[in-house]
């Protein structure tokens, strides 16, 4: 018995890293940032409560790209509302014609931005509207210019969206010259990055990539970016689209949360679908 | 005599930890705060990956261990991330760490460059776990992604530890007889 006590006092730095190594590795198996409810909600509810007084900090980087991107984006939009109008008119028009559903409608809740997070790689900003204001989880957030993120946390006036240069952020997205349809994410850098887009499909710089109507996360035809640069993957059957983004992330103010979710019903029929298929699988194997 | 000295010894030992404790839990705010103004292209430094490695270097190995882990899960649960990867990461940076701990130099481990060196090891070490966890190497190009960022988040890290030399934290006083 000694000699046991002896051999675990001998090794006990040893015994006692690979113990905590294997927590570690446990709770990673559980814990998906998706996932962020009960403490860590009323956690971040008492950050929000800081950030929020100290949001008066200014950051002068941001504010010198926000100014620049504030006045491209005017001289974009001056340029965009004639066409815009031409455009109504007709579209309006068409929809008669066709008697097609409007779907730009959604309700907007306007908001300010918080505080922004950027730790290990990891964006998000707080929003100060939260359940009290009717935001929920999974709602979509953009800006005037474009896409910014999803609500993935909310406490009764505070809500934390994780904006769209995250790692382990997806989103279906669509070229609106050909309407095909790809999967953007991030993967370091300035730029997004379309995927699935087959080679067959031509794609040029400055094609405008809005979400698709095939997105179980996001209203459809929100502007995302533009095409920056396009690569050819060897051997690859697809695309690599450098998308850039409209939004601006470093210097985020305001925002609006889209007061849309996906019909629960999709979900959960998609779900059922995968169930299936994997059920299958299975019995295969 | 003997006992008393036990006694200041330990209520020191006491101290020093607290100190350590509420370190982490200001380096954690700020953080969560204030690292977007220092942040260079989205990269920040690990201020709590230099706390770790200098209660490693200060208290040793085993102790060391029991504050990394500590620190990354709390990290962890404040800070949105997958719970576990702060963890693991600093768990294994301060276990390399370790290896540089000795009773007899923690002084001259902590107030000379030689803390920067071992900041630089625990941190590439920190950032090759961490990332590894964060980018799930099969949807994306593990080894562009993480010489991009975390070779420089390890640098950028490395360069705020020189600060950490500069301050005089209490630490443990031994006597070689």
């Amino acid at each position: 018995m000694q000699e046991l006590i002896k051999t675990i006092l001998r090794f006990k730095v040893l015994i006692t890293f690979t113990a905590l190594c294997v927590i570690s590795l446990s709770l990673i198996s559980l814990g998906e940032v998706s996932k962020i409810s009960g403490f860590r909600a009323i956690v971040i509810a008492s950050i929000s409560n800081i950030q929020r007084i100290f949001s008066w900090v200014p950051n002068p980087i941001a504010l010198k790209s926000e100014n620049q991107a504030l006045r491209d984006l005017n001289l974009q939009l001056s340029s965009e509302v004639i066409k815009m109008r031409a455009a109504l008119i007709e579209n309006n028009r068409l929809r008669s014609m066709l008697a097609l559903k409007d779907t730009s409608s959604e309700k907007l809740i306007s908001a300010e931005v918080v505080n922004k997070t950027n730790v290990q790689m990891r964006s998000y900003v707080t929003i100060d509207k939260g359940s009290n204001d009717g935001v929920r989880e999974g709602m979509a957030v953009r800006t005037d210019a474009g896409l910014v993120g999803e609500i993935v946390a909310t406490t009764n006036r505070y809500s934390l969206v994780e904006t769209l240069n995250n790692r382990h952020v997806k989103v279906s997205a669509k070229i609106v010259r050909n309407q095909t349809d790809g999967i953007l994410s991030w993967e370091g850098g300035n730029y997004l990055v379309l995927k699935n887009i087959p080679t067959s499909f031509e794609v040029y710089p400055n094609d405008i990539i809005v979400t698709s109507n095939y997105s179980v996360k996001f209203p459809h035809n929100i502007p995302i970016g533009k095409v920056a640069k396009v690569e050819k993957e060897y051997g690859s059957l697809f695309h690599k689209i450098y998308v850039e983004p409209y939004v601006n992330f470093s210097s985020l103010e305001q925002v609006y949360v889209i007061d849309f979710i996906v019909d629960e019903e999709i979900i959960e029929l998609t779900k059922k679908i995968e169930e299936t298929i994997k059920a299958k699988n299975r019995q295969r194997k | 005599m003997k006992l008393v000295e036990n006694k200041y010894y330990l209520k020191q030992i006491q101290i020093r930890y607290i100190v350590y404790a509420i370190l982490a839990l200001f380096l954690m705010l700020l953080e969560l705060l204030f690292i977007d103004i220092i942040a260079i292209e989205n990269i920040t430094p690990d201020l709590l990956l230099i706390l770790c490695v200098w209660i490693t270097l200060a208290e040793g190995q085993f102790v060391g261990l029991f504050f990394a882990f500590g620190i990354g899960l709390i990290f962890d649960f404040i800070s949105g991330d997958v719970i576990g990867t702060n963890a693991l990461a600093k768990l294994v940076a301060s276990y390399v760490a370790g290896f540089f701990y000795k009773e007899r130099n923690i002084k001259s481990n902590l107030n000379t460059l030689r803390f920067t060196v071992v900041v630089l090891v625990s941190a590439f070490i920190h950032n090759l776990i961490y990332f590894f966890f964060y980018l799930k190497p099969a949807e994306t190009s593990f080894w562009h992604f993480f010489l991009q960022y975390g070779v420089s988040a390890t640098l950028y890290t490395m360069l705020f530890s020189a600060i950490a030399i500069l301050i005089k934290i209490p630490a443990k006083e031994i006597d070689i007889d």
